[in-house]
């Protein structure tokens, strides 16, 4: 039975409870998991209103694909994948956009924030962070904000990526191989 | 951590076997980490409360138009009957010439406007 107080509700209950239409549960979950979704959207688009947008877009369609989540994978990794399918569809439709409009790439939209009180050292390390992810293909992107940014394992990534193991075992090595060619020029 | 070492950290996370959730914790202690906005939680409920509305309204104005149609289509059947039983008395029968309201002695009468006879 759940209290008055969700945070140390169970997972499946949380999901339940939002399944009955308690917005106070779903309330739970968004806390519990939008650091998480953060990470993922944030370090493929870059820090910007448009990242919020697809943000609240994520636990606006888990709210509606909760039916469907059977608790066989963790609620995490449902998330997670969510949020990597939106993300990903986000830069295809940038990719288009900008496409029709101009020949090179919109680097307006590769926006990030650094905190005013963070210190010199630190933000350096953040822009260097920012500036290599948005650098990189959106295919390698993705498999660096994984296991970087979420410290997914490399079964876990590509289980979240709907990917074969040697996939992204493939794409490990030439993502690595990119990000150097783009840290020299950094 | 100084810039070659973030470097450093940043590659090493795409090794295979790398412990990746180490990196996540330097990173996050060099104030690499990423948030959403403080009220994002209320925004999403007031995005889904605001949607919720909107389909109830949607749903509300499908039941109107149910009703509606089923309320036009019960008149219009019953009209429809009441016509075939008043051409019925009138006219004898169903047939198509009742509903066009044409007789046979109508069909001669035109044959004998045409031919003159």
């Amino acid at each position: 039975m759940i209290g008055e107080s969700y945070d140390v509700t169970e997972e499946q209950d949380l999901v339940k409870a939002s399944l009955d239409g308690d917005k106070r549960a779903f309330g739970e979950i968004v806390n519990r998991y939008q650091k998480m979704v953060a990470r993922t959207v944030k370090g493929m688009l870059g820090d910007s209103v448009f990242a919020e947008d697809i943000g609240q877009e994520v636990f606006i369609n888990l709210f509606y694909a909760l039916a469907e989540f059977r608790g066989e994978s963790k609620l995490s990794t449902y998330i997670q994948k969510i949020a990597v399918n939106l993300t990903l569809n986000e830069i295809k439709r940038r990719k288009r956009f900008f496409s029709m409009f101009s020949h090179k790439e919109n680097n307006e939209m590769h926006e990030y924030d650094i905190a005013d009180n963070d210190t010199e050292e630190k933000r350096e390390a953040a822009e260097i962070v920012n500036k290599a992810l948005l650098a990189m293909d959106p295919k390698f992107r993705i498999i660096l904000t994984m296991r970087m940014l979420q410290g997914y394992s490399t079964k876990e990534t590509a289980e979240i990526l709907d990917l074969p193991l040697g996939t992204v075992l493939s794409r490990l090595s030439r993502a690595q191989e990119q990000l150097r060619s783009i840290l020299i020029k950094l | 951590m100084n810039a070659s070492e973030i470097k450093k950290l940043m590659i090493n996370s795409l090794n295979k076997d790398a412990d990746t959730s180490e990196a996540v914790r330097k990173l996050e202690n060099e104030g690499v980490s990423y948030d959403f906005s403080q009220n994002f939680g209320n925004k999403v409920i007031n995005k889904l409360l605001t949607a919720g509305l909107t389909v109830n309204k949607e749903v509300e104005f499908v039941k109107y138009m149910n009703f509606a149609f089923y309320r036009i289509a019960l008149t219009g059947v019953a009209a429809i009957i009441i016509l075939l039983i008043s051409i019925f008395f009138m006219e004898g029968s169903l047939s198509l010439n009742s509903f066009l309201g044409l007789s046979d002695n109508y069909d001669e009468s035109i044959i004998c406007l045409l031919t003159g006879n």
